[in-house]
């Protein structure tokens, strides 16, 4: 095991109804610092379902996750305080309608008391300028556009200071000419060395950004190499095929 | 000559035979409902008590049904299989008998047993009508508010969990205030209902409205006018709750276009 792995998954195995449902089905993988590891397969293939894992919104049937080196399956661990250090950005956003985008931004810091809210409002003013959206900063989300709402989504993550950001799908749900610009704040913050696990069908974005890329099918990682090896020279007749599909 | 003349000379014409005009008899009868012998005071105090009721029985109904929905959404929103918690699931199935026995008998039947059987020896009628009423009102609070705890998109509780917040906090500030906005209208409705359902309590000597009508009735063996009068000012009072919801509900969207 390498000792600089800031996640390492070991067997993870997720099973419904028993286990007539294998959606996970003995994955074992590790994340460094400061890496971006992009998750590509089919639909049904367990990717989302691994990246749900790793904060625990999925808790797994069998197997071990480390999270900075401690084991967060374990029942006994709070969970809570190690989600404080993952953020997570969602295919539909789900940002709290009921909130203006700076209580989206300052909500959980303040309410965490790991900031004043002075303190958070001024962090979040400097993370929507970083994003561009300093001006929507008292607009509600129903006022946003569906790219400008998954900007917000990835400031309010990163609002707590995470030490991983955990993408799922992030450009799914949005119209084609949102794409760019959610795809643009996550490859800054990617330049910035944040370290990403993203969930994606952006395979431009995989070989451009990703440092290491898993390709998953049926539960189990089927291949993982650098996103040149992976997309010029797959290995997998599976892989093959998928790659023929979406490329 | 003033009213309580005129009142006084129809009454004696009545009893001396004579037939009174149309006018003259709603005269008559209006004010020996409302006016003799200071009537609208016993109508108010009903109305007081009216909305006494109505006041703890709404409390009390809120708090109950908001534990219980909370206790049944938690229960229902659990992982299976994973910590199933025992004490939580004895506090589910209290919630559910809750439930199922005050919504499977009638509220008629409810008053009866608790001003005669379980509080037969209490002469607060008001209270043990307000607590029943309340009690009868929680288990459908209950069910309107977990339809709207429910309602609230499930991704909202992931978000506030994937930032490292407590179940209980996203609850609290996200889930709760959502499901609060969608559940309005019916809570509002369940309201309307809790308030003329008070007229209820008279069966078992509560002093509200309908009691004070009857009371004027059986004085003066007139009904219409009592029950009339009664009926118009329950209907005033829920226009006014039913303005009131509607300001409420316009005020609670407006933040959010």
């Amino acid at each position: 095991m390498n000792g600089n792995a800031l996640i390492s998954v070991t067997d993870l195995k997720k099973y419904y109804k028993g286990d007539k449902i294998k959606a996970l089905d003995g994955v074992s993988a590790e994340i460094n610092k400061g890496e971006v590891v992009v998750v590509i397969g089919p639909s049904g293939s367990g990717k989302s379902t691994f990246l749900r894992c790793l904060n625990l919104l999925e808790v797994p049937t069998g197997g071990q996750i480390l999270f900075n080196g401690v084991d967060i399956t374990d029942p006994k661990t709070n969970i809570d305080l190690h989600r404080q250090k993952m953020g997570m950005v969602f295919q539909h956003f789900n940002l709290f309608p009921h909130m203006t985008v700076l209580g989206n931004m300052t909500f959980a810091p303040v309410k965490l008391k790991l900031m004043t809210k002075p303190e958070a409002e001024k962090q979040a003013m400097e993370l929507l300028k970083r994003v561009g959206l300093e001006d929507r900063a008292n607009a509600f989300p129903a006022q946003l556009s569906g790219g400008q709402k998954q900007r917000i989504a990835i400031v309010r993550a990163l609002c707590m200071n995470p030490d991983v950001m955990l993408f799922d799908e992030p450009t799914s749900a949005l119209d084609p000419e949102m794409v760019g610009e959610v795809l643009d704040v996550m490859r800054e913050l990617a330049h910035d060395g944040m370290t990403m696990v993203v969930v994606t069908h952006e395979m431009g974005f995989a070989r451009e950004v990703g440092s290491r890329v898993i390709f998953m099918d049926g539960g189990k990682i089927v291949e993982e190499n650098t996103p040149a090896e992976i997309f010029d020279h797959p290995q997998s007749d599976r892989l093959q095929s998928f790659l023929a599909k979406v490329l | 000559m003033d009213w309580a003349q005129l009142y006084a000379s129809y009454k004696s014409q009545v009893v001396g035979g004579a037939q009174l005009s149309f006018s003259q008899d709603f005269f008559l009868k209006f004010y020996q409902a409302f006016v003799d012998g200071d009537r609208w005071k016993l109508y108010l105090r009903g109305v007081g008590t009216t909305i006494e009721v109505t006041f703890f029985a709404l409390l009390l109904g809120v708090l109950l049904g908001v534990l219980v929905a909370v206790v049944r959404t938690t229960h229902d929103q659990q992982r299976l299989g994973v910590r199933s918690n025992v004490g939580l699931n004895i506090l589910n199935v209290i919630a559910k008998i809750y439930t199922t026995v005050i919504r499977g008998t009638p509220m008629m039947v409810q008053l009866l047993i608790m001003g005669f059987v379980i509080f037969k020896n209490s002469r607060d009628f008001t209270m043990v009508g307000a607590l029943t009423l309340g009690i009868n009102s929680g288990a459908y609070v209950a069910e309107i508010v977990r339809s709207g705890l429910m309602s609230v998109d499930p991704g909202q509780m992931e978000a506030g969990r994937s930032l490292g917040l407590s179940y209980s906090a996203v609850m609290r500030s996200v889930i709760i205030p959502q499901a609060f906005k969608n559940i309005l209208p019916a809570l509002g409705n369940e309201f309307i209902t809790l308030f003329k359902d008070t007229s209820l309590i008279t069966i078992i000597g509560g002093k509200e409205l309908v009691y004070a009508a009857q009371a004027v009735g059986a004085k003066t063996y007139a009904v219409m006018f009592p029950y009339l009068g009664t009926a118009l000012i329950y209907l005033v009072l829920v226009l006014l709750l039913t303005w009131l919801q509607t300001k409420l509900e316009r005020r609670l969207r407006a933040d959010e276009r």
